[in-house]
């Protein structure tokens, strides 16, 4: 049976590996197995206006409210919460050190405005030297983001959006305010974030795994965290869509270095063990921002989904989760950008797919080693589970990267 | 060596006591060793014995050693026994006359001094984007590499050897003329015998033959590497790189081998070839910038590295240690400085004696992966640039030289790809002409630089290029299939364009190893 595929993305490398295995394209009225979508297009198949309702041999790439981890406010609402529950429990992963938790210190501390705006001023006075960074919610790729070091600059900026109440969208927009890393690590003196890809199988259990490819990718102007240079955004953000109006920008290279040649490079200068705790590390943040938002997904056997990982690693090399993306863009900007988004999306396909190829939501979706290709398994519940009732507590540690 | 042993220990250590006074380590270690023989560790009585222990026990013993060690590697003087010296010396001065030609050519076309004390206004902006090079504003759009690999590999290819015989109309087409003897893979296979015996080493991808898993050998190597490192022995370093480096202790090793660590005299010499740069306006060093940006600054492996960059090799340019040190005279020109104040003065140009040629900047872009600091960076990729990347850009019959290199090249592949050299012949496209780039570069930038690092471990623990021709050859094997499908020399290099996926180690040993 020959498998139908349907994208309403004009992405040349979903089209390009869905062709590669001979399957054939459909239109979204048509009877599809796989459906390549848009978070929007998703949103509505998904709505209960629609009335559509996928049957057994159908998939889709985004969970109906993926949302809970997308959106800024609310992924950190999720944490938030998260952390909470582990406290009442009294799990030792929630345990603190001076207000501060040990092991789920991940995100920089974030406030949502206008909600938290008393809070955030509490905090602010801590350290009233320190700078913050806002961005709007829901917006992406840079857009809306400023700086600010001053409440006063806080204070003009709110007056100023109160003024556009004739244009209420824009008055209403929520941001969130969270502390600026302001010590990242440098390379070669710029400033740089990671991105990195998981695909998420199932919530409940969980079943996520890591793409071994990724990239950093970098400023172009060498990293000043001066109060003078605070509006220069190609100083501090990294999002391609920003650093490409830049002077300096190069279109050869795209300011991305893959994961690899940062870790060979950490690996000479800082040591073996340095680096493998790093990105250990990085592992563990991934995991545990999933967690914390397992119990508001919505379960269905349908979805899968890729993130894009955004995290910024500090001069002590902690890393920090900045955000998450739902459609972490498939244009190439590069040679190599094309080489790893191609080999991504085959990957998540294999991996997405039962053994048997043909999509079939009954599959208990624990995936052989041979179809990981370049995807690392970071968490199956499953396996955990069946491993706790065979008794086989040795080998546990296997199934983790960061034990 | 032989050399040094013709003429007896006696001549051998008093050449040796004079250079090691000499060299720019001895200041600290005469102090060390004064400071040790005056301490109560050091008896009369016994004064050799306990003299010779609390030296052991200090570690100036193992340093000692070490710089004996390396003042034996530097004699090895160029073409000792070469029978065509004098052809070979003849075409390096032609060769360096017509690039100085070029140059010359280049600064009058441009309307620029070879050479000029720089202006007040230039020196405040380069002290002032010291550490962001890659934005210092100077135009040099109209500045072109003096040549290209393609060029060298021209002049190599028309060498008329001593016993040349010309035929009509015979096409430039390979080295074959030149009667030089190079190893059989039956020498390399003895040379290599660590990687021909089939025994494990880092950096292979798959570890069926290893006892145990790849991250228990890794492991293993490391713990055994962190003692070589502390044993602070060069020969023993040298040794241990034979099975492939970890990346965390690279740089460390290289160090050791090449004896490129740095004490407070080094910072002090860096920065003033530091001031050397800012003071005068040389020509060169737009090339030099203009290298880095048409190489490394476009290259997705080194463009984040491309302000330290800049930084060395313009210092580069300004040691004076380079010419002192390289193992034959390269020929440099003299400048007159004609300033307004100072009374004229004649600078040798460049002061290093090296024109860098299209792709120079990687000779230096790897090693940024192992070090943060300039001036560790600096002196390591001097050491290597002195034991062995100018062999790579120079006319010489040295068998590490790059006329060897090519020569060893083709001979292994007329060898052992005979179907693959008659289809080249047949499409009438030399091999060495699709290789030459990555032997002159010894790789870089062709390779990934985790695979790099592993083929340039190597060359440091055999003391040899020889590999870099073995690997071309294996390379070309590797992908025969692909190569005897097409005959254009556009479609030869898109199939070799790609070395991504290539694995040295494993490639290297396979080839080697006897079936």
């Amino acid at each position: 049976m020959k498998i139908a595929f349907c994208t309403d993305l004009d992405k040349s490398v979903v089209v390009a590996n869905c062709e590669k295995r001979g399957w054939v394209q459909v239109g979204p009225e048509d009877e599809w197995n796989i459906y390549w979508a848009g978070t929007l297009t998703c949103r509505s198949l998904f709505s209960v206006d629609s009335g559509y309702r996928m049957n057994d041999n159908q998939m889709i790439n985004h969970f109906p409210n993926h949302y809970e981890m997308t959106r800024k406010d609310l992924l950190v609402k999720n944490i938030k919460r998260y952390r909470r529950d582990l406290e009442k429990e009294g799990n030792s992963l929630a345990e603190r050190w001076d207000a501060k938790y040990l092991h789920l210190d991940f995100i920089p501390i974030t406030f949502v405005l206008p909600a938290d705006y008393n809070i955030f001023v509490e905090e602010y006075r801590k350290a009233p030297q320190s700078t913050w960074i806002m961005k709007p919610c829901s917006r992406s790729q840079g857009s809306g983001i400023f700086l600010i070091n001053k409440l006063s600059k806080l204070k003009r900026w709110s007056r100023e959006a109160n003024k556009n109440m004739l244009q209420p969208q824009l008055a209403k927009e929520c941001y969130v305010i969270s502390r600026y890393i302001h010590n990242p690590l440098l390379i070669g003196g710029k400033k740089f974030d990671l991105r990195l890809y998981v695909t998420v199988t199932s919530f409940r259990p969980l079943k996520a795994y890591q793409f071994r490819h990724g990239f950093c990718r970098f400023c172009t102007v060498k990293y000043d965290s001066s109060v003078a240079e605070l509006d220069n955004m190609f100083i501090h953000l990294t999002n391609v869509s920003v650093q490409k109006h830049g002077e300096e920008y190069n279109a050869l290279h795209g300011g991305k270095l893959s994961v690899q040649n940062l870790r060979l490079h950490l690996e000479s200068t800082r040591g073996k063990e340095i680096t493998e705790n790093l990105f250990d590390q990085i592992s563990w943040l991934i995991i545990h921002s999933l967690k914390a938002v397992q119990p508001v997904i919505a379960t269905d056997r349908h979805c899968f989904e890729c993130y894009g990982y955004d995290i910024i690693i500090d001069n002590k090399l902690k890393p920090w989760l900045i955000e998450v993306n739902a459609s972490p863009s498939l244009t190439s900007t590069t040679a190599n950008d094309r080489i790893l988004k191609h080999k991504l999306i085959d990957n998540i396909l294999s991996l997405v797919l039962p053994p048997s190829g043909f999509p079939d939501v009954r599959w208990n979706k624990i995936v052989s080693p041979d179809a990981l290709g370049d995807f690392e398994l970071l968490i199956d519940e499953d396996l955990i589970n069946q491993e706790e009732i065979n008794g086989d507590r040795h080998s546990k540690s296997s199934y983790y990267r960061w034990k | 060596m032989e050399e040094v042993k013709d003429k007896g220990i006696h001549y051998t250590s008093v050449k040796l006591c004079e250079d090691l006074k000499l060299s720019s380590s001895y200041i600290n270690f005469f102090t060390d060793v004064q400071r040790v023989v005056s301490s109560s560790q050091v008896k009369v009585e016994e004064f050799g014995d306990s003299l010779f222990n609390a030296l052991k026990e200090t570690g100036l013993e193992a340093q000692l050693r070490n710089n004996v060690y390396y003042w034996i590697r530097n004699q090895v003087k160029e073409n000792k026994t070469s029978a065509y010296d004098t052809f070979f010396k003849k075409a390096q001065i032609q060769w360096e006359k017509r690039i100085h030609k070029s140059l010359n050519s280049m600064c009058t076309e441009l309307n620029v001094h070879l050479a000029r004390p720089r202006y007040n206004s230039d020196r405040e902006e380069l002290i002032e984007k010291w550490g962001e090079l890659s934005n210092y504003d100077v135009d040099v759009t109209k500045y072109r590499p003096v040549y290209s690999p393609k060029d060298f590999l021209e002049v190599l290819l028309n060498l008329k050897g001593p016993n040349y015989k010309p035929k009509a109309d015979e096409p430039v087409w390979e080295f074959c003329h030149i009667p030089i003897k190079v190893k059989e893979l039956h020498d390399l296979r003895i040379l290599f015998s660590e990687l021909s015996h089939g025994e494990p080493v880092l950096g292979i991808d798959v570890a069926k033959h290893l006892p145990c898993s790849y991250a228990a050998f890794e492991a293993e190597r490391i713990e055994l590497g962190e003692k070589v490192v502390d044993s602070n022995q060069a020969p023993t370093a040298q040794e241990y790189l034979k099975k492939g480096c970890p990346p965390s202790l690279r740089a460390r090793i290289w160090k050791l081998v090449l004896g490129s660590g740095i004490n407070e005299t080094h910072h002090v010499q860096y920065e003033k070839l530091r001031a050397h740069v800012l003071q005068y306006d040389l020509m060169i060093d737009k090339l030099i910038i203009k290298d880095i940006h048409l190489t490394a600054s476009n290259d997705d492996q080194y463009f984040v590295f491309e302000d330290i960059l800049h930084q060395v090799l313009l210092c580069f340019s300004r040691d004076p240690d380079v010419l002192r040190l390289l193992p034959y005279k390269p020929g440099y020109m003299q400048v007159v400085l004609k300033g307004k104040t100072e009374p004229e003065t004649t600078l040798t140009f460049p002061p290093s004696g090296v024109i860098p040629f299209h792709g120079f900047t990687m000779y230096a872009a790897p090693f940024c992966y192992l070090f943060e600091d300039s001036v560790e960076l600096y002196f390591t990729i001097r050491a290597f640039y002195l034991r062995y990347w100018f062999r790579l850009h120079k006319i010489c019959g040295h068998n590490q030289g790059v006329v060897c290199l090519c020569l060893l090249f083709e001979r292994l592949l007329q060898c052992y790809d005979t179907a693959l050299w008659h289809h080249f012949k047949k499409i009438n496209i030399p091999p060495i002409r699709v290789v030459f780039k990555w032997i002159m570069r010894a790789f870089s930038g062709h390779l990934p630089p985790d695979q790099l690092l592993y083929l340039w471990d190597l060359i440091l623990a055999y003391d040899s290029l020889e590999i870099i021709p073995l690997l071309a050859v294996i390379i070309l094997i590797f992908r025969r299939a692909n190569l005897l499908r097409v005959n254009t020399l556009q479609n030869i290099e898109s199939v070799l364009a790609d070395l991504s996926s290539i694995s040295v180690m494993s490639m290297l040993q396979v080839a080697l190893s006897k079936e």
